[in-house]
This record gives C-alpha cells, sequence and structure tokens, in this order.
C-alpha cells in the first residue's frame, strides 16, 4: 500500500479541478432520472375500448358503466357488430373490445352467470395486462356470481410504478456513473503518458487501485443522497426503511462497480475503448438485474448471469429499505454478496495492473 | 556504502517475439559521471533504459543498477533511481507544487523532511515563480526542469534522462546541462540518451547502440581516435568556399573523396592522405569557386558515428 494516501489526495486534486467531470457527474443522474423515472410507466389508464352491445338493455349499460367507473376502460366507439369490433383492434384504434350478446338482461334475470366476449390486444403486454386488471376486479353489484377476488397487495397498494421503478432506477444511476467515472483513469494516465512515470515510482499496485478508488466512493455517496433527494421531489418517494442503513448497504455496491471500472481501465487500451466497455456492462445491469422484469422469469443461465453483477443485489437492497422498509438484518445476503463481488474485481484489477510492460 | 559502478549490464539482452531488440549489451558507468547514450530510432535504446528501469524483464544477460538486479529487483530499483522521459509525463492539471508533492509522498517523503525537499530541488531549477499554475501551462523548457525536479525529489543517486532536450529551446537547453554538471559534481550519475552530437561532446562517457547492437563506447575524445573512424590513408580537411552547397556537390563526385558533408558554413572532407590540397582547389577552380583556405580538422562525433554507421551498413 505504499503512496495510498498521496494518491487519494493526487485523485482528489484532479476530481476538483475537472470540472467537466464533475458537471456530468451531477447533471446525468439528474438526466436519467427525468428520463427513465417518466418514460418508463407502467400505470396504464384509460384503455381505448369499443363496444357491441346487441343486448342495449337497461342491465348491459348498467355493466358497461361500471367498467368505465374503474378507470381502466376510455369508451371510443359504440358499433353494431363484433365484427367492426375485431376491425377496430386490428387497425388500432381500439385496444380492447367488449361485446355483449344479445340476451345479457334476460340470462341476469334467470339469476345465471351471462356470458361477456372480451377481446384485449396482446402486442403490448402492459396494457394487456392492465386490460385484464379491468375485469378481474369487476363492478360491484354485477353480473352477480362472478367471483369477487379480493386481491390486497402489500407495500405498493397503488401498484404505483414510481415506487418499484425509482428504487431500482437509483440502482442503474449510481453504476452508470461509478463505472465511467474510474474506467477513464487508468486508460487516461496511460493516454497522457503520466503512467509512464508511474511505473518507475514505487508505488504499490493495490495503493493506486484503491487510491484511485476512493475520491470517486466518496463522490457516488454524494451522488447517492441527491438522487434520493431528487426521486422524493420529482416523484414522490419516500423511504419506508432507514436512510442510513440504505447509505451504509451502497458502499460495497459502490466500491464494486468503482471497481468494475478500474477492470475495464486495465484492459483498456484507449479512453474510446473504456467507453465501449463501459456501455457493455450497462445494458446486462438494466436488462439482467430485475431492474425492467423479474429474474424469476430469466432461462437458467442468464439468471446465473446476473448473480454476478452488483446492481442485482443492491436492486434488492433499494427495493428492500426503500419499498418494504426492510432493515439490515433483512438483507444481509445481498449486503456480503456486493462485498464478495467488490474484492474479486478490486483483486482481478490488481493482478491485471502490471508495473512493467509486456 | 559507495557503489563504484552504478550500472552494470553483462550480455543484456531483449526479445520481443523474433526480434532483438537489444542484443548482448555489455556496459558499465561509474558513479558521478554523465553517461551519453545514443543511436538512432527504434535502434533499441528506450528499451535498454526500461530495461534498467525495472519496468522490462530482460531475455537475457543481466544487469545490477544501484547494485540491485534488474530482473529481480525492480521495486528497489525504483526506489533508488530517477526517472524523466522524453515526452512531458507529469499531470499537467496539476501545479508543480502538487506534482512535487505527490512524487515525494509516492517516495514515502511526508511531513517538514518533504517540504524541505520540494523546496531544495525547487531551488536547484529555479522554478520559484511557477509553483501555482497548471503545469500543462508551462514551456518546454520549465516542463523539463519541473519533470528533473520530480526525478530528483527522492534524492536518487543516478538518473535516467530519455531525450530530455527534444523540442527545447537552445537556451533552455544549455541551462540544464549546466544543471546536470552542477549535480554530476556533486556525485549524482546522470544515464542520458539523446541525439545532440554537442550534448554527447559534453558527456564523459558514451554508448553508441545500432541495430540493437552496442558498437562504440569510451570517451568522445576516446571514439574521435579510433582507427575505423579515421581509415588507413585517409584525411580530414576543412575547405571554405563561397557556395558550400555547389561545392559539396563538386567535391563528392571526386575519386579520392570519400566522403563530404557540410558543417556550418564549410565542407568537412574524408580523402586519401597521398592526394595534396591542391587537387581539391582544382577541382573547385574548375567548378568556377575559389577556396578561402584548407585546413586539416580532427574528426567530429557526428563523423565517428556516420562513418562507423556506413562501414557497418556497406558489410
Amino acid at each position: 500500500m505504499n503512496g495510498f494516501w498521496s494518491v487519494v489526495r493526487k485523485e482528489f486534486m484532479h476530481l476538483r479541478r475537472d470540472r467537466t467531470t464533475l458537471i456530468i457527474a451531477f447533471v446525468l443522474p439528474i438526466i436519467q432520472m427525468i428520463i427513465f423515472g417518466y418514460a418508463i410507466n407502467f400505470d396504464v389508464r384509460h384503455i381505448q375500448t369499443a363496444v357491441a352491445d346487441l343486448d342495449n338493455s337497461r342491465e348491459s349499460r348498467q355493466y358497461l358503466a361500471e367498467l368505465h367507473a374503474g378507470e381502466y376502460i376510455d369508451y371510443v366507439a359504440n358499433v353494431s357488430s363484433p365484427d367492426i369490433v375485431a376491425q377496430m383492434l386490428k387497425n388500432g384504434s381500439a385496444r380492447v373490445g367488449i361485446t355483449i350478446p344479445k340476451g345479457f338482461a334476460r340470462t341476469m334475470l334467470h339469476g345465471e352467470n351471462p356470458q361477456v366476449g372480451v377481446m384485449i390486444d396482446g402486442s403490448d403486454a402492459q396494457v394487456s395486462v392492465r386490460a385484464r386488471f379491468a375485469f378481474v376486479s369487476p363492478p360491484s353489484k354485477l353480473p352477480p356470481g362472478v367471483a369477487d377476488a379480493r386481491i390486497n397487495v402489500l407495500f405498493n397498494p397503488d401498484s404505483k410504478t414510481a415506487n418499484f421503478m425509482i428504487p431500482g432506477l437509483i440502482a442503474v444511476i449510481l453504476q452508470i456513473v461509478t463505472v465511467a467515472l474510474t474506467a477513464f483513469s487508468i486508460v487516461r494516465e496511460k493516454e497522457m503518458g503520466t503512467l509512464e512515470q508511474l511505473m518507475v515510482t514505487p508505488v504499490g499496485r493495490l495503493a493506486l487501485m484503491i487510491g484511485k478508488l476512493v475520491p470517486y466512493a466518496v463522490l457516488a455517496m454524494v451522488e447517492l443522497v441527491c438522487v434520493l433527494v431528487l426521486s422524493n421531489l420529482l416523484f414522490g418517494v419516500i423511504s419506508r426503511g432507514h436512510l442510513l442503513t440504505l447509505s451504509v448497504m451502497s458502499i460495497p455496491f459502490v466500491v464494486a462497480s468503482l471497481a468494475l471500472g478500474l477492470l475495464i481501465s486495465t484492459v483498456a487500451q484507449t479512453q474510446g475503448q473504456a467507453l465501449q466497455f463501459t456501455q457493455l456492462t450497462l445494458l446486462p445491469s438494466i436488462l439482467l438485474s430485475g431492474y425492467v422484469s423479474p429474474r424469476e422469469t430469466m432461462p437458467g443461465w442468464l439468471y446465473l448471469i446476473s448473480t454476478f453483477l452488483p446492481a442485482t443485489h443492491y436492486m434488492q437492497i433499494t427495493r428492500g429499505i426503500i419499498v418494504r422498509g426492510a432493515g439490515f438484518t433483512d438483507l444481509i445476503p445481498q449486503f456480503l454478496a456486493l462485498i464478495a463481488i467488490a474484492t474479486v474485481l478490486i483483486v482481478a484489477s490488481t493482478t491485471r495492473f502490471k508495473k512493467s510492460i509486456a | 556504502m559507495a557503489i563504484v559502478n552504478v550500472i552494470e549490464a553483462k550480455g543484456l539482452t531483449r526479445r520481443f517475439g523474433s526480434f532483438t531488440a537489444v542484443d548482448h549489451v555489455d556496459l558499465v558507468v561509474p558513479a558521478g559521471s554523465i553517461y551519453g547514450f545514443l543511436g538512432p530510432n527504434g535502434s533499441g535504446k528506450s528499451t535498454f533504459i526500461r530495461m534498467l528501469c525495472g519496468v522490462l524483464q530482460p531475455s537475457d544477460g543481466h544487469a545490477t543498477v544501484n547494485g540491485f538486479d534488474v530482473a529481480t529487483e525492480t521495486e528497489a530499483i525504483k526506489r533508488s533511481i530517477g526517472y524523466m522521459s522524453q515526452s512531458f509525463s507529469l499531470y499537467r492539471d496539476l501545479s508543480p507544487a502538487e506534482n512535487l508533492d505527490f512524487f515525494g509522498g509516492i517516495y514515502g517523503l511526508k511531513g517538514k523532511e518533504l517540504k524541505e525537499r520540494i523546496h531544495s530541488v525547487v531551488e536547484l531549477v529555479g522554478l520559484q515563480k511557477y509553483m501555482d499554475q497548471p503545469s500543462g501551462t508551462l514551456s518546454g523548457g520549465w516542463k523539463q526542469r519541473l519533470a528533473l525536479a520530480a526525478a530528483l525529489i527522492h534524492e536518487p543517486p543516478l538518473v535516467f534522462l530519455d531525450e530530455p532536450t527534444a523540442g527545447i529551446d537552445p537556451v533552455a537547453r544549455r541551462s540544464l546541462w549546466d544543471l546536470l554538471f552542477d549535480l554530476a559534481g556533486q556525485g549524482k550519475t546522470f544515464f542520458v540518451s539523446t541525439h545532440y552530437m554537442d550534448e554527447a561532446e559534453r558527456c564523459s562517457g558514451l554508448g553508441y547502440i545500432y541495430l540493437s547492437k552496442l558498437i562504440l563506447k569510451g570517451t568522445p575524445a576516446e571514439l574521435k581516435r579510433l582507427p575505423e573512424v579515421s581509415p588507413a590513408g585517409t584525411r580530414r580537411i576543412a575547405v571554405e568556399t563561397d557556395n558550400p552547397s555547389l561545392a559539396l556537390r563538386t567535391l563528392k563526385a571526386l575519386k579520392f573523396v570519400h566522403d563530404a558533408t557540410l558543417v556550418e558554413a564549410e565542407v568537412h572532407l574524408l580523402m586519401d592522405t597521398d592526394t595534396p590540397d591542391s587537387e581539391v582547389t582544382k577541382a573547385l577552380l574548375g567548378a568556377g569557386l575559389p577556396s578561402h583556405g584548407l585546413r586539416p580538422i580532427e574528426p567530429s562525433l557526428e563523423d565517428v558515428f556516420v562513418t562507423v554507421t556506413r562501414s557497418l551498413d556497406k558489410t
């Protein structure tokens, strides 16, 4: 660890001088939070619906009115035949089609379950899932006999997207920024020629690696606070769990991401390559970490890969603490996994970094 | 413990695949000298220096630097040497003060001791006025002085300078060399690679590497007296004329002239001893050029390297 504090001081000085990096490090998360936060919204409501009410009775009209009251369904057309409804779904002018057959009211008056034809456009998964909701939680009184499933959603009762997307987004944003910060640090020295000078000094390899990591870890923790404040201001996300727990558990994630950047930096020959490697790590972190879709749906080999991603474990930590109000002891496996990943990455980058040529 | 020879290399070799970059080099550099290391680009200079600095492993042979083995004691070597590369390799965004602070810290200096060392190297290179501006904004000469200060911060007995004066102005070049002489006088050893003949002239020892082999070594005076530089039956003269470039063309075409080159406004000739000066004068008059004087001269260092290189190329 020879020269560790000198490296830390030097990196802080670089950081202080490097306005562009500082600005990017703080502006980038804000932009990302706004884009990801607003663009990815699964709260689908007011789905365009075409109706063919062949019964045209008081009962059928009341049924349709109650469906509409559920806010999922908006009627855009009332047509005369199911064929037209099907046509409208095909050309996209409606997402849901409802056909009420003749005799709807009579069947009901006989105390039986009337049949209603529902067509749903499956081309948009989110819409199709939400449209089902409209019929799963049926109108309060009609039709009788339909099982009234009382679904009780815990923790996020409104199933608001923000409440589970934003904590995940915090993990994604933090990773994007941290990996990029260190990915350039050693390549830059390579390109500037300063690495040549460092090689002929007795600076320790581990001292250099960890010394480069510390200032950025501090920066990343400041950023975590910013992102948390922002998610509260923009999306009203309030953590149910302790913020101190979240901060402490964020440290191994930040270190692991920064170490991943360092590893990239020792592999890449130019800053351009470092950028490409950084982008390469980005996609798996977003798609495999459970941010967008649950990991349980992945095939086994992808699930295995996702186990090695720091974002996977951190996602569970942020969602656990912020959404479920989990405490430290609930998340120890994830915490330990992050420490293990961070250690492996630091050892790997230190081994890869040689203080000699060839 | 005083080391007599700060560098001792025996059969030092480095291969990259099938290419041999440094081929069995034997070299001894005594303490307190300024050793000049010359050779065309790509001849193996930098590879040799890198092996001595402990950043490149030799493929064959061995060498010690300050008594440490270059193959096994690289970190001890790094602690005991200074290194200054041809391109500025300190942090451009940091000030000289911050750069020196960093490199001093890397060598384990701290607190009062570090402050004193910074003060003393800054004084030595005269950098006081520029301590707080970004190092990247310094001129070439000041950058090199800062680099030298950084190389000296931990008081190494031996400093490697890889083409330290490439691309800096003559005044800065001269004052850097004056500084090196002062320091060599105090017992420091400098191992300097250079392309400049006037710099080579100032060295106490010289090595000339060509096509991966160290083909010449000795003091400047010894090299000039080498028999292969002035082959038997030849002598060197300087010719002063009005139109040196026309004179050069004319004289080069003569049978008894082995080599001709322009030095300042004169033509330097390597010619047969048997041919009298009058033949030269006659040839020049034939081209309409009266000569203002002919005088015998010693070979210059440039002559030494050019002659030896050419004779090697022929064989």
